[in-house]
């Protein structure tokens, strides 16, 4: 009923590829933008800000750039959590070097130092692939936490160790700092999410996406047919840095306010590859559920408790939260393997028939 | 499965709206929040400075309904040491109308402390944090009572040399510290004092990752032969070393702890191995003062305690420290109510109460804390008090105290107060001051 496709024709092969082939689609985004652009932020309480809207969107772009990597070109990779890092410490030195630079500019370069780091650790994906190529982005993920500590130049010397984020305006309005309102935050990292997922979205169903997605299926296949290995992977690895790069500069700069290198660290790193497989490799929706489910989920649940005036002690909470995320997320994948995208894509198909089942 | 599926659907449904609401706090109590971490690689050492926390409150709800007919709503919520949940709980804390934050992590207190002075939050973090924060000009809404980590650097450094810092001239000192903001927080004081009293200071950082495993810092000491090791270490990195220590027969009146580094636990572990360990400490236990047979009276013997009794907990220094924070902030929140005439405190009036804390020989005497704590006394202009320390020594099965009060070297300390506090605020301008401090 909600989905009757009946009565769409599509006269042209242009109308067929378009991006909505099916209008109830683009309908759906639209509401979904709606509420995310306007809704959501009239409504959201300073806690919703912090604690779920933002990290959920930083989070999701992190998995995003992960995915292009793993999910579409195939490598595995380890290394997300420092890729972030060398972001957001790059942002970190731009803006401590060029106070007066817009953070648009400043988070656009760090994201291309980071691209430049993941090509460089790229490098040995067009020898190894597989688990082989895990490791050698493990390592990339060890070295760059220990550069982060060790290297003082990285945080101007301070005697904690740790990156603080000062105070940056654009435009006359704070969006960056102690001072900065979240919802400006919010309406930044919305802005820039919304633009690197347009772009992911377009690049990975063209010419570029096609080359990925055939190297991940079979390498071999892939460079009989006359596509360059070396170009197809380091692009991966170096568009994927970029939007991790992204991610991380916004983690820092957008949310968190003050970061030690330790928080790059592996856990990091295995969040985000969660966030993706759980979302479904191969999809850009899926980051986004994945996201909701790994980083809003254990929130909403600490948060209940209190709200039904349960009285349960913090401690307790956490462990319980612990395993109710944890079996969540066993239940998702027995139930659906390929992760949340690919369970929407059912519940779609499935509504498209209904009410009649053949 | 498909009805199962439903209802988890339900169920995040109602939890996101929930999420998305408000709440609702009680008439005559004050919110004061814990970021505890009873979870995590720290609860060792969390946990009993939590129990002594929750159990003064209890204690004081319990005898005198609150403080002066107001119930103090203690309330953790556990960060598991971890700053992204820091984060998540000092906003949900805030929203739920808390007067006060308690970070407890330097590295949550580094994230929280620019935002107080937008939120107007005060922060309390007794012995921890960020040492500059001393200077209640700049840091106008951050607290740290009774001893600042430089105090206790120079304090250590006054016990071991035997009140003159030159005798240590030639000697070498190892640093073992948490490579974390935590740990780094004495080597700007170290290394002036080094380069003045001419001994040589050897950091050695613990990661995160090695805090059980030290065999190759311990190599490194054994190799170094340092005349002393002082340990700024916390959680699981405190037992690691003292074992280490033990195995690689360490003289142990060589070795000593921050009062972080001084949790009984980790000492009975090795029993007579460590006597002669030392650990510095601004609090110190006492099962006779009133407070104690109170807290035992009202609280653990009815069981309204998280205390684990089998361990004697009650009875360690990190139990009873947890006391003292506790009492710190009622006396706070006492204050305020005092000057400003009023039952509920807000933030800004518990703000002046912990910028006004007296605690005399004749107030510690009146609370019922003797022979707990040194006296101190914070103003406007002094967020720490300074009430000095004992050094304690673990005699085989307990920490007995090894020295009289000492008192940290104002005149070394002070220029660099000065010094970082300014570098903070130029880098986060703009920054509001206390204009109003006088002092």
């Amino acid at each position: 009923m909600l989905y009757r496709t009946a009565g769409q024709f599509k006269t042209s092969y242009h109308a067929d590829h378009a991006l909505f082939p099916v209008k109830q689609d683009a309908w759906l985004l639209g509401i979904i933008l709606i509420f995310a652009y306007a809704i959501i932020p009239m409504t959201a309480s300073e806690f919703s800000f912090n604690a779920l809207l933002i990290p959920v969107l930083i989070y999701a772009l992190a998995a995003l750039g992960l995915n292009i990597l793993t999910g579409y070109a195939g490598q595995l990779s380890l290394g997300t959590g420092a890729f972030m890092g060398v972001g957001a410490y790059a942002c970190f030195k731009i803006i401590t070097a060029f106070p007066d630079l817009n953070i648009v500019v400043a988070i656009a370069l760090s994201g291309f130092v980071s691209a430049a780091v993941g090509v460089a650790f790229g490098l040995p994906s067009l020898r190894i692939k597989g688990f082989y190529l895990a490791i050698t982005t493990l390592a990339a993920q060890f070295f760059l936490v220990w550069l982060f500590e060790k290297w003082g130049w990285l945080y101007n010397y301070s005697s904690s160790g740790a990156i603080q984020v000062p105070n940056i305006k654009m435009f006359g309005i704070t969006v960056a700092g102690p001072n900065a309102a979240p919802v400006t935050q919010y309406y930044f990292v919305l802005g820039v999410v919304t633009l690197v997922t347009w772009f992911a979205i377009n690049i990975t169903r063209g010419r570029i996406g096609r080359m990925w997605k055939a190297v991940r299926d079979m390498d071999i296949a892939a460079e009989l047919v006359g596509i360059d290995l070396m170009k197809a992977k380091l692009s991966a690895f170096a568009v994927s840095s970029y939007i991790v790069g992204v991610a991380g500069a916004l983690f820092v700069f957008l949310w968190r306010g003050a970061a030690e290198p330790n928080l790059f660290d592996i856990p990091l790193s295995f969040r985000v590859l969660f966030i993706a497989i759980i979302g479904g490799l191969g999809s850009i929706l899926g980051n986004y559920l994945g996201a909701m489910l790994i980083v809003a989920l254990p929130v909403v649940l600490g948060t209940l408790p209190g709200m039904l005036g349960i009285p349960i002690q913090s401690a307790t909470v956490e462990h319980l939260n612990v395993m109710i995320v944890g079996a969540t997320i066993i239940l998702f994948l027995v139930v659906e393997p390929h992760g949340l995208a690919r369970f929407w894509q059912i519940i779609r198909e499935k509504l498209i028939m209904w009410p009649f089942p053949h | 499965m498909r009805r199962l599926m439903k209802t988890a659907l339900l169920a995040t449904a109602i939890a996101t709206s929930a999420a998305f609401a408000g709440s609702a706090y009680a008439e005559d109590s004050v919110l004061l929040p814990n970021l505890s971490y009873r979870t995590g690689p720290f609860a060792a050492t969390g946990t009993p400075l939590m129990n002594g926390q929750r159990d003064y409150m209890t204690m004081l709800n319990e005898r005198d309904g609150g403080v002066n007919g107001v119930i103090l709503n203690y309330q953790e919520c556990e960060t598991g040491y971890n700053t992204e949940k820091g984060v998540e709980c000092y906003e949900k804390t805030k929203a739920e109308g808390a007067v006060v934050t308690q970070p407890w992590s330097t590295g949550i207190t580094l994230q929280v402390l620019p935002k107080s002075n937008v939120d107007s939050m005060p922060i309390l973090a007794p012995g921890y944090g960020f040492s500059a924060m001393q200077d209640g000009k700049i840091f106008k809404w951050a607290f740290n009572p009774p001893a600042s980590y430089w105090d206790g650097a120079s304090m250590i450094l006054q016990n071991i040399s035997g009140g003159n810092l030159d005798s240590l001239k030639g000697k070498k000192i190892a640093l073992l510290h948490l490579d974390h903001p935590f740990g780094k927080e004495p080597i700007p004081l170290l290394e002036t004092l080094a380069k003045k009293h001419g001994f040589t200071l050897l950091p050695i950082p613990v990661g995160l990752k090695e805090m059980q495993n030290q065999s190759a810092q311990w190599l490194q000491i054994r190799r170094e032969r340092p005349d002393f090791v002082v340990m700024w270490g916390w959680g699981a990195m405190n037992a690691g070393a003292i074992t280490e220590a033990v195995k690689t027969k360490y003289p142990m009146n060589q070795f000593v702890g921050i009062w972080w580094s001084g949790l009984d636990a980790d000492l009975k572990l090795v029993g007579d191995a460590g006597k002669g360990y030392r650990t510095l400490s601004w609090s110190f236990p006492n099962n006779e003062a009133k407070v104690m047979k109170d807290i035992k009276q009202l609280v653990v013997d009815p069981g309204k305690s998280m205390l684990n009794t089998s361990t004697g907990e009650f009875d360690w220094v990190f139990y009873q420290r947890g006391v003292l924070i506790s009492a710190m902030l009622a006396e706070g929140v006492k204050e305020a109510q005092k000057h400003f005439n009023t039952k509920v405190v807000d933030r800004e009036q518990l703000r002046w109460g912990l910028e006004n804390l007296d605690f005399s020989e004749a107030k510690i005497k009146e609370l019922g804390l003797d022979g707990m704590i040194p006296p101190f006394k914070t103003t406007c202009a002094n967020h720490t008090g300074h009430s000095g320390a004992w050094m304690l020594e673990w005699d085989g099965t307990k920490f007995v105290k090894a020295s009289d009060v000492l008192q940290a070297d104002r005149a070394e300390i002070d220029p660099l107060v000065a010094e970082k506090a300014k570098e903070y605020a130029d880098a986060n301008q703009p920054w509001p001051t206390n204009e109003e401090c006088k002092l």
